[in-house]
This record gives structure tokens, sequence and C-alpha cells, in this order.
């Protein structure tokens, strides 16, 4: 049964205003952070990309130019400043040699006398004197 | 090369195939030298790794001999011989140092038979051709009175002189190496006269200068200490007529004076080399030797039973005694 209703008053214009429906917006908040927080954990978790082949100090040998037919030969030789010599190492030839308690690099300058042969001391007995003009 | 005398007896010694000296250590010496008493002092001594103490006794013993030697020096107006010497007293006195060399020199006239006569300084510059002597006439007897503490009265006849020359450094040698006595090792080189001392298993290299090539050896001593046995000392001294000598009217001369005759000695040997058991004695044995000439000279080293002995010849040849065998290294 359809009872008629009463007509809108200006009344009614007077009351509160209605609140915007924010389930679309937290909707769409909630797809954007999950984008977001796929997008970091993507960035995270996926592994370093290969930046030698943005290095100009990278040589490969030419033998190994694809790394996965011979896994070990796939180094990466990098040049080499500083060696830690243990004891009884001897360093190789042209190298300079600091010492370990050295506080700044410097070149020790070992000068080793050569084994001189003896002089040997000669006496002798001699008559003495000079001789007299 | 050693040439012995043909058809005498220096001739019949072998030379021994195995030296004493063979397994004995050469000496390394540390070795410090000076100019001292007109010549070229060197003391070496055996350091056994002390060498900078070593070279501090050296430096000692050096300073102690230009003290002596300016004592005995007749070129130096101050010396106690000159002024001795200036002294017109028949009797005077001298302090210890004077004294103890008045005391050496009556021990060389006692060894070499009278030949080392240390009052011959007049005949001497009578040879030199020196216009303030005369002659070589005043010689004669003299003595030496001990007086305290070590000094002494020399009393000799007026206006005798006196010269201590290759004497005075012998002994001079033989002093500086009791000096020395801490050390295993030690030798004096005072301008040729050597005092010797080498310890047990060592042993000292000694040339012998070849008057006819100077720089060169004409032998080489050594001098050496057997395992065992005591620190031997020993005296080396080599006299001769070819450096110290002049011409006077034309004619060669020497300093040798004999002392029989009072003018330099007429002789055939040209270089004398002996090995004694002192310096003082060396000199003064090797002075004899040629004042006597090679025969006599020969027989009076035999009778003073030396060490070694080692005569060059106006001719050339090289004598050596037979007992100087064992004491050669090449």
């Amino acid at each position: 049964m359809n009872t008629p209703q009463p007509a809108r008053t200006r009344a009614q214009t007077h009351a509160p205003k209605a609140r915007p429906d924010a389930r679309p917006m937290r909707l769409a908040l909630s797809a954007g952070g999950l984008a977001a927080m796929s997008a970091l954990a993507a960035a995270i978790v996926l592994p370093p990309r290969p930046a030698t082949q943005a290095s100009g100090a990278v040589r490969q040998p030419a033998a190994s130019a694809d790394p996965l037919a011979n896994p070990t030969a796939a180094q990466v030789q990098h040049p080499i400043q500083y060696v830690q010599l243990s004891p009884g190492q001897t360093a190789p030839p042209g190298a300079t040699v600091i010492a370990a308690s050295a506080p700044t690099p410097i070149t020790l300058t070992v000068t080793v006398p050569a084994p001189a042969a003896q002089t040997p001391v000669v006496i002798k007995t001699t008559a003495s004197g000079k001789v007299i003009p | 090369m050693i040439f012995a005398p043909s058809a005498d007896r220096h001739t019949s010694t072998r030379v021994r195939s195995r030296r004493p000296s063979d397994e004995l250590t050469l000496i390394e010496p540390v070795s410090l030298a000076a100019t001292s008493m007109g010549g070229r002092l060197v003391v070496h001594v055996e350091a056994q790794g002390r060498a900078e103490e070593a070279r501090r006794d050296c430096r000692r013993v050096i300073a102690r001999i230009d003290r002596w030697a300016a004592r005995l020096t007749r070129y130096t107006d101050s010396s106690d011989l000159v002024v001795l010497n200036s002294d017109p007293g028949s009797a005077v006195p001298v302090r210890p140092i004077l004294a103890a060399a008045f005391r050496a020199g009556i021990a060389a006239a006692d060894a070499s038979e009278g030949f080392a006569d240390i009052t011959l300084l007049d005949a001497r510059l009578a040879a030199e051709g020196k216009p303030d002597v005369a002659a070589a006439s005043r010689r004669g007897e003299w003595e030496i009175v001990r007086g305290p503490r070590g000094a002494a009265v020399v009393r000799r006849p007026p206006g005798l002189r006196f010269d201590f020359g290759g004497v005075g450094k012998g002994w001079i040698a033989d002093r500086a190496l009791d000096l020395l006595a801490a050390w295993p090792g030690a030798l004096i080189d005072a301008d040729g006269d050597l005092a010797v001392r080498c310890a047990p298993g060592k042993f000292w290299e000694v040339g012998i200068d070849d008057p006819r090539a100077p720089e060169s050896s004409i032998a080489v001593l050594r001098l050496g200490t057997p395992y065992g046995g005591v620190p031997t000392r020993w005296g080396v001294a080599t006299s001769g007529t070819s450096i110290h000598r002049w011409n006077v009217g034309g004619a060669a001369s020497h300093h040798l004076i004999d002392p029989r005759t009072g003018r330099p000695a007429v002789t055939d040997v040209v270089q004398a080399t002996v090995v004694a058991g002192s310096a003082l004695r060396a000199e003064s044995l090797a002075k004899a030797a040629i004042i006597a000439g090679s025969v006599d000279g020969f027989a009076l080293l035999e009778r003073a039973r030396v060490r070694g002995a080692v005569l060059v010849t106006s001719n050339g040849e090289v004598r050596a005694l037979p007992v100087t065998m064992s004491l050669l290294g090449n």
C-alpha cells in the first residue's frame, strides 16, 4: 500500500549535509599501497644486475666469452696494489716494500754492504830512514 | 826466493815439509798508523771483536811512544838527549826514560859484541860531512849509575855525545808492546823494526823488504805460536845501507858506522834482517851483521842464537841462516 509521501519542505534543505562515501577512496589508497609495497619488495629481492659491463677495468679472457659454458673462467682481475707479506715471504722483483709499522707509505732503501774482500794487512820489516840528498 | 850460501854450513839444513804454523790462524788485527820517530809507526792489535777498545789502546800507545821519542830524539833542542849532549860536564843526571834508554844501549852493545854503539854520533856527523864536527875522535868509556826512582847519572868523557838511532826504536817498540799486554796478540811496527807477541794458535805474517825492488818482498815470515804453547815474543828488525845514504866528495856513504874505524862500514851486506826475541836485540844484531860483513856476520848471528836471519849481499844474493827456514811462509 502506497501512502502518499508528504512533500519535502525547505526545512529539509537545512538538514546536515551527508558525508561522502569513503569506500572508493579507501579502495584506491589500499590498491596504491599494495602497488608501492610490491614495487619495493621487487626492488629488494631482485639479484644485482651485472655492473661489470659498465666498468672499463673489467677484463675477461676471450676464451671465456660464455660464462655459462665455462664458469671457472669467469674471473675478474683487479689490479693488485698492496700485498701483505707473511713472515719468510719476499717481495717480487720491482715491488716497493713498505714497512708494516710505517704510518705512511715510504720507500725503504736498505744498503747491504757487499762482502768486501779482506784487505790484507801488510806488515814489513824495512831498513828505516830516508835518503839524504 | 831464498838462496843459502854455497859450500858452507848454511846449506846443510833441509826445509821441513810441515811447518808449525800450518794449522795456525792468521791474525787479522785492528791497526792504527801514525807518524812518529821520523818515520811510520803502526800499532796492530788482535782485537777479538773488541775493535773500538783496541783502537783506543792503540791511540794511547801511540801517544806514549811520542812522549818517549820526544825525550830521546836528537832533532829537538828540548829533548833530554840533546840537553845531555849539550852539557859540558862529565857526570850528568838523567831522568828515568833516558836512563832506561841508556841501559838498553848497554844491552844492545852486549848482544852485538860491540857493533851497536850509541856513542857514534860525532862519527856519523863527520861521515855526513857536517862542518861543525871536526873529527870522530871523542869516543871513550861511559857508564850509567842508578839513582832514585829510575833516574840515573851518566858518567862519560867530557864532550862524548850519544845517539840512540835504531837502538832507541827497538827499545821503544819493546816497551810499547808491554803496554798491550792485555791483548792476546799485538805488534808494534816502529818504521820497520817490529816487536811482536803472538797468542797460541795464531801467527803474524811479516814481509822482508826487497832493497832491489821497492814494494816487493824477498820473503814472508810466519811468526806463530803453536796450540797449547805460551804466547811468544818476537823481534824483527832490518838494517841496510841502501836507504839511509848520501854522497860526500862524490863518494857514496851511509849511516852505519863501524865502531872499529869510526867511519861508514865497508861491507858486502846491503841489507840484514834478523829475527830474535826482542826488537832491541834484532835491531842490534842486524846492524852488527851489516858492519861485520856476510861471513863474520853470519858467524856472529849464529853465536847470538837468533831465530832467523836473511842477508842481501852487494852481488844480489839473498842468504839465510838455516834456522830461518822454519819461519818462511812462501
